[in-house]
């Protein structure tokens, strides 16, 4: 089965005909969407900055990046489920827009940023946990960190703007409940 | 309306609409800016209510994280009045930019006085606060169960502007026959 026959039965389904005939699935499942992201970026920006040393090097990088882990991946995974639910409802669309692709190609960016800090750079956090500058491989990672989020937020603004695609809106004729 | 359609003719909001990347441009940094803001508004509401960063004392909390609220304000009020610039009708017939408008004074006006009590300068909190601290630091003086309610019900403002503010481009499926549009 190829990619796009995929995305064709993606579309295809109840879930996404769902989304497109309920007039109110849309703006509530973008306004998560929107809430989840900003959370995302919002407690990452907090574990880059202290990488950079703001606003201090006293709070251990490990109490700082703990204690928000759950409310980053939380987020994230709120924001997946609702991105699938908007994805789902214009499937082929997406599946053909360029900024989408680029926003998804940044998504993978910042994965490997993060596996990349996790898996070696984190190693030695006993070195610089407190008190000590994180070593210059930790602070590149915080920069890239937040660049490629923000490169994320706004290819994903981007795609709502895009021309010469024909973004299915719910009819508005219709009785307004689910 | 007819100020909106008055502003929607300006010149000001028509070079705005000339420069095509200029609105989702000005969109994308009003988002990352609400992670800024809310995130920052949520970490001092969470230290409020003790499950977090409660090995600081709350000053420290506010002081780390109130400045960035205030100045990601700035950066969304100007986003925000340029964007209502680009596109006045659009805005101002949505009953949710007024309902987003309202919620916001709301919100700005009690995280202020929720500053001015419980913030460096404030008398409510700090002091047992501070002598918790002195005291090694042992002991995390509590909130009053006001104040946990007043961080909570700030949190559940921001929240409803968060909400609004992505409805203003859905007004009539939202609001339905409230709608302006209508």
């Amino acid at each position: 089965m190829s990619l796009v026959s995929v995305v064709q039965s993606i579309q295809d389904s109840g879930v996404a005909e769902w989304m497109r005939t309920s007039v109110k699935a849309m703006p509530i499942v973008e306004s998560i969407h929107v809430l989840a992201a900003a959370t995302v970026f919002g407690t990452i920006f907090i574990v880059d900055l202290r990488l950079l040393g703001f606003p201090n090097l006293r709070r251990p990088f490990t109490r700082v990046s703990d204690e928000l882990l759950k409310l980053t991946w939380g987020a994230f995974f709120t924001a997946l489920v609702t991105g699938a639910l908007m994805f789902a409802a214009n499937a082929n669309t997406y599946y053909g827009n360029t900024a989408f692709r680029f926003k998804m190609l940044a998504l993978v960016f910042a994965g490997l940023n993060m596996a990349m800090f996790q898996l070696v750079t984190f190693r030695t956090v006993g070195n610089w946990n407190t008190d000590v500058r994180p070593p210059s491989a930790a602070r590149l990672a915080g920069v890239l960190s937040i660049l490629v989020w923000v490169t994320v937020i706004f290819f994903a603004r981007w795609i709502g703007f895009t021309k010469g695609y024909q973004f299915e809106a719910p009819p508005t004729d219709v009785n307004f409940s689910f | 309306m007819a100020l909106g359609q008055g502003l929607e003719d300006s010149s000001i909001s028509q070079a705005i609409k000339d420069v095509d990347w200029l609105i989702p441009l000005l969109q994308s940094i009003h988002i990352v800016t609400i992670g800024v803001v809310f995130v920052s508004s949520l970490m001092i509401a969470l230290r409020v209510m003790g499950t977090m960063r409660v090995d600081e004392p709350f000053v420290t909390v506010w002081r780390r994280f109130a400045p960035w609220m205030w100045y990601g304000l700035c950066v969304m009020v100007v986003t925000g009045v340029l964007l209502v610039l680009g596109e006045p009708v659009r805005e101002f017939t949505a009953l949710s930019f007024w309902l987003k408008m309202s919620l916001l004074a709301v919100a700005v006006l009690a995280t202020f006085v929720f500053g001015r009590t419980f913030g460096p300068g404030g008398t409510a909190h700090g002091g047992a606060d501070r002598a918790a601290y002195a005291g090694g630091g042992a002991g995390v003086a509590e909130f009053s169960a006001g104040a946990k309610l007043a961080a909570a019900a700030i949190m559940l403002v921001w929240l409803a502007i968060i909400f609004l503010g992505r409805a203003i481009a859905y007004d009539v499926e939202v609001w339905g026959g409230l709608s302006l549009h209508t």
